[in-house]
């Protein structure tokens, strides 16, 4: 069921045409991945959903009707890549206030600690975590956040192939239990692993939209022989 | 388990914790002390000396008052902190979000910008509050050598300080949220700093509008407070300031809001801040809070000067920096100003220092006008230039009450000072960083 749309979403940085009328939907419950080389725009597109980011055009609808700032800030929580939050904080702290300030998922809390194998972590503080820690950290703060729909920029980089299966395993998880998850990855192939459905993005552009056998019959059509993701993107980028 | 305290508690929870763990609010308290100390220090030998220790002539102190020989010199390290060191203290918190990424997270909170800048503000004054337990510690000190308190003079120079921290605080959040990184927020900071010694040097040698302007920079307001003198305009004035500098930091902050739409809205800030500090311009009440009426003509006075209703007019022909016009204007105008407010004084002078105007037939001259009445002076004390008004003014001078006051002479030298300033203030900084970092270790 389709929960969002995005329609003609644009930014431009002077000259630049980071995103070029960019439509897509979110289902409700889905894991939606975002794949696109390094530059496509899944960083700046994210953050426009965002609303940390002025767009210069389009619209998110929810059902019929833009949403208003507000109903956006309670619908969606984008999770940046390469930052390191309040980082003289330990990791405990930085769960309590995401549930506190945010009026976060108190609930699951410790299901997210766990499953993320957050437990050792949570006394050390975060600018002393290594890159894979604090993505993990910064993953279960997201997943704590209290809106429906998660965008994680890069939620596998920085983690190592273990730590790639279970972190895909947790957002799996969370995900049957309703949450939806929307991940901007540029590794095809872990984008595979996790994802219901793709939105393909190159140059600022959508390139294509839907399930692995829908993108590999749009493929097909345009003479790609192979199901693969990767030779599927590269057919239709 | 879902914490039930509110979204602003979390986040002043949060800012105090960040500030707690910034190693520029440690330099700004360990720098405190012996800045405090410096003063303080120096500032009771010159009392006592001047009191009759060590041999000097006793009596010399008679008229003094610790508001100007103690808390003003005292007090005035706090001054040097909210200029050079506080602003990095403001600019670190405000920034830190924005460098380690927390800001985009945060903004995603839909609590208003204000709020946020706002709960910043907040710690950021508290941390200054517990800087300002250095000169607290000076007046402690004082009481305990038997050197005379004046409360309400102390607490006008302490509001004088907390007034110029707040617009530090403010002027260092606005720079920081205007600007991509800390170095150039600093460098923007102390630009603005500079730019009001520059106004002021201006005011000394130009005189006129800005002097006028001069008399609302941080320098000249804590000047006024460390005098014992509440002005309301220049307190709503700095109220004002420091309400613009949060209101640009809240509107800067938000990334998500285009450029474009932060400049117009930064634009109607700075009019409506410049329209209110021009409407507090024209409010004349004051309050002279030193128990030496330092600010005042005696009550004797003020009562014969209510008792003349027509508008008064003064022009002096003195130059901006002729060291006669300030005493003119410290001495006689401001008092007169505080009783008189319909007064108008008006300065003449063709150069700016007045040493070649010398031989100017006019020059030195000061001419009252009262009604169709006219008189001229060139005495620039309070007695020569109520002498004159009474003059043509037609009101007897008032016989003086024996209720002058007498000052508070301590000759002592400032046992222990250096004790609390250089050593255990220090010692008592570094404790409580180590606590701290133990504590979260």
């Amino acid at each position: 069921m389709k929960f969002l749309q995005v329609t003609n979403l644009t930014k431009r940085y002077g000259n630049l045409t980071a995103l070029s009328d960019v439509s897509f939907s979110i289902r409700d419950g889905e894991v939606l991945g975002l794949i696109g080389p390094n530059g496509s725009g899944k960083t700046t597109l994210f953050e426009c959903l965002g609303g940390v980011l002025p767009a210069d055009g389009g619209v998110l609808l929810g059902g019929d009707r833009p949403l208003t700032p507000a109903e956006r800030i309670a619908t969606i929580f984008y999770l940046p890549d390469a930052i390191t939050p309040w980082p003289t904080q330990t990791v405990t702290w930085a769960l309590d206030f995401a549930i506190g300030f945010f009026g976060g998922r108190a609930a699951i809390r410790d299901d997210v600690v766990l499953r993320l194998g957050l437990g050792p972590l949570l006394d050390s503080t975060i600018a002393t975590l290594s890159k894979g820690q604090r993505k993990r950290a910064l993953l279960a703060i997201g997943l704590l956040m209290p809106q429906p729909v998660l965008m994680a920029d890069e939620p596998f980089e920085g983690l190592d192939l273990r730590q790639t299966r279970e972190v895909a395993q947790a957002l799996r998880a969370f995900a049957d239990a309703g949450r939806t998850l929307v991940l901007s990855i540029h590794q095809i192939g872990d984008a595979a692993r996790v994802c219901d459905r793709f939105v393909l993005l190159s140059g600022g552009r959508t390139c294509g939209e839907g399930t692995r056998d829908e993108l590999a019959a749009l493929a097909a059509a345009r003479g790609a022989r192979s199901s693969d993701l990767e030779d599927i993107f590269l057919a239709l980028t | 388990m879902r914490s039930h305290r509110s979204a602003f508690r979390w986040l002043v929870s949060k800012e105090w914790r960040e500030l707690v763990s910034s190693r520029a609010w440690w330099v700004l308290l360990l720098a405190m002390g012996p800045l405090v100390g410096v003063s303080f220090i120096s500032a009771v030998r010159v009392y006592g000396e001047a009191s009759g220790l060590n041999g000097t002539s006793a009596g010399v102190g008679e008229a003094f008052s610790p508001l100007i020989g103690i808390w003003a010199p005292t007090f005035s390290a706090c001054e040097l902190a909210a200029a050079f060191l506080l602003p990095f203290v403001g600019i670190r918190l405000v920034s830190g979000d924005k460098q380690s990424g927390a800001l985009k997270m945060e903004l995603q909170h839909p609590m208003p910008a204000f709020a946020r800048i706002g709960a910043k503000a907040l710690v950021l004054f508290a941390g200054w509050l517990v800087a300002f337990s250095a000169p607290l510690a000076a007046i402690l000190l004082w009481r305990s050598y038997g050197g005379s308190v004046y409360p309400p003079e102390v607490a006008t120079v302490a509001m004088g300080h907390l007034l110029n921290a707040g617009l530090t605080i403010a002027l260092a959040a606005a720079t920081a949220s205007l600007t991509e990184h800390p170095s150039t927020a600093a460098i923007l900071t102390l630009s603005v700093t500079v730019g009001t010694w520059i106004i002021n040097f201006i005011a000394a040698v130009n005189g006129g509008v800005w002097e006028r302007a001069a008399g609302y920079t941080p320098t000249a307001m804590v000047a006024e407070f460390q005098h014992g003198l509440v002005r309301l305009d220049v307190t709503l004035v700095a109220l004002a300031l420091i309400a613009a500098g949060l209101t640009l930091s809240a509107i800067w902050i938000r990334l998500g809001v285009t450029i474009h739409r932060r400049v117009y809205e930064s634009v109607a800030v700075a009019a409506i801040a410049a329209a209110a500090i021009f409407a507090c311009a024209f409010v004349n009440t004051s309050w002279d809070t030193s128990e030496s009426r330092a600010n005042s003509f005696a009550e004797s006075d003020e009562t014969a000067l209510r008792q003349i209703r027509l508008p008064l007019q003064i022009e002096a022909h003195l130059a901006p920096e002729d060291p006669r016009r300030f005493d003119l204007e410290h001495r006689a105008i401001g008092k007169l100003r505080r009783v008189m407010p319909k007064v108008q004084v008006n300065y003449v002078s063709a150069t700016s220092i007045g040493l070649f105007e010398q031989t100017s037939a006019h020059y030195g001259e000061i001419w009252y006008e009262l009604g169709d009445r006219k008189t001229m002076s060139r005495m620039t004390t309070a007695e020569g230039v109520l002498e004159a008004i009474y003059s043509i003014a037609g009101v007897p001078v008032p016989v003086e009450k024996d209720d002058e006051f007498r000052g508070h002479p301590l000759a002592v030298p400032p046992k222990g000072a250096a004790t609390v300033f250089y050593g255990i203030w220090p010692a008592a900084i570094v404790a409580g960083l180590f606590f701290v970092r133990r504590r979260r270790a």
